[in-house]
């Protein structure tokens, strides 16, 4: 089994990837709109507090998933959740540069083998490199038995 | 039920009306168009029979779209209140063309600094949870 302990002491709270991002208006508003929303500040492209929901903050993607070091744990990764913590209005047309971390790494134990968890952070900033958001993406993947852990188990 | 302008309107327990957002494949196709995620997923939010081809159980509603959902509710019940913080966990698929419940609840308040946490959730027709979470909100003090 992978070593939780050396995971996190090896690639936790450091910087793998750094992406630009603008946003797009009318991407905004469909978004806004498929989802029900009907106030002016998320589906008026001129309403002065025009700003991002955090549905369109989680949907910003790193250019990586996991730093590039990163071992492969066996099974397929799976979209565990998403949360987004609003600092101050995202708003369309400036640049964002969005720095993503891991930001927590944990297992948990299921009937049929052991699930790992982590949690990817990206941290979103405008031009001037105020703090806008905080969007974290929660990645679960069922780890597969090594040899080693199967030649454990019947022993 | 009054507007809920204030954290002082805001009750401990309060439930949030339930909202039944449209899940239909015309509503989920614009948004993953939208967020990009149209391309390259194999159909999996705009075709149930590709999807099925992939093992899913149909086409899926993204789990940022439900994250919308969630927004939604709250800002129906309160318009004044403003989501500062929201965490869901995606339990289980939501299937496009299923319906789905949309609730929340008051867990907290903080009527010194305006904040109230909620607990939040997405049901199928069945009553099973598909999505979780929680937000965290605030409202003017008066």
């Amino acid at each position: 089994m992978v070593d939780i302990d050396e995971l996190k002491e090896r690639f936790l709270n450091l910087e793998f990837d750094r992406k630009d991002f603008t946003l797009d208006p009318e991407r905004m508003i469909t978004v806004a709109r498929q989802c029900g929303e009907t106030r002016p500040e998320y589906v008026d492209a001129e309403h002065p507090e025009f700003q991002a929901l955090p549905s369109v903050i989680a949907s910003l993607a790193s250019g990586r998933h996991l730093p590039i070091e990163f071992p492969k744990l066996g099974g397929i990764p799976m979209d565990g959740g998403k949360a987004v913590e609003r600092h101050a209005p995202v708003r369309p047309r400036v640049t964002l540069n969005g720095r993503t971390h891991l930001h927590e790494i944990y297992a948990k134990q299921g009937r049929s083998g052991r699930m790992l968890f982590m949690v990817s952070r990206m941290e979103i900033y405008d031009a001037a490199g105020t703090h806008l958001a905080t969007s974290d993406s929660r990645m679960v993947v069922r780890e597969r038995p090594t040899e080693q852990d199967d030649r454990e188990q019947q022993a | 039920m009054s507007e809920i302008r204030t954290i002082s309107d805001v009750e401990f327990g309060e439930e949030l009306p339930i909202y039944t957002p449209d899940t239909s494949l015309d509503a989920v196709r614009p948004f993953a168009i939208a967020i990009g995620w149209s391309t390259g997923r194999g159909g999996r939010f705009d075709d149930h029979d590709a999807a099925r081809r992939e093992g899913l159980p149909g086409a899926l509603v993204p789990g940022i779209m439900a994250m919308g959902f969630l927004t939604t509710v709250i800002h129906r019940w309160s318009p004044a209140a403003r989501v500062d913080k929201i965490d869901t966990v995606f339990r289980a698929p939501l299937i496009a063309d299923e319906i789905a419940h949309v609730g929340a609840v008051v867990t907290d308040i903080d009527e010194d600094t305006g904040e109230a946490e909620l607990d939040l959730t997405v049901k199928n027709d069945r009553d099973e949870t598909r999505v979780f979470g929680t937000a965290r909100i605030s409202l003017p003090l008066s």
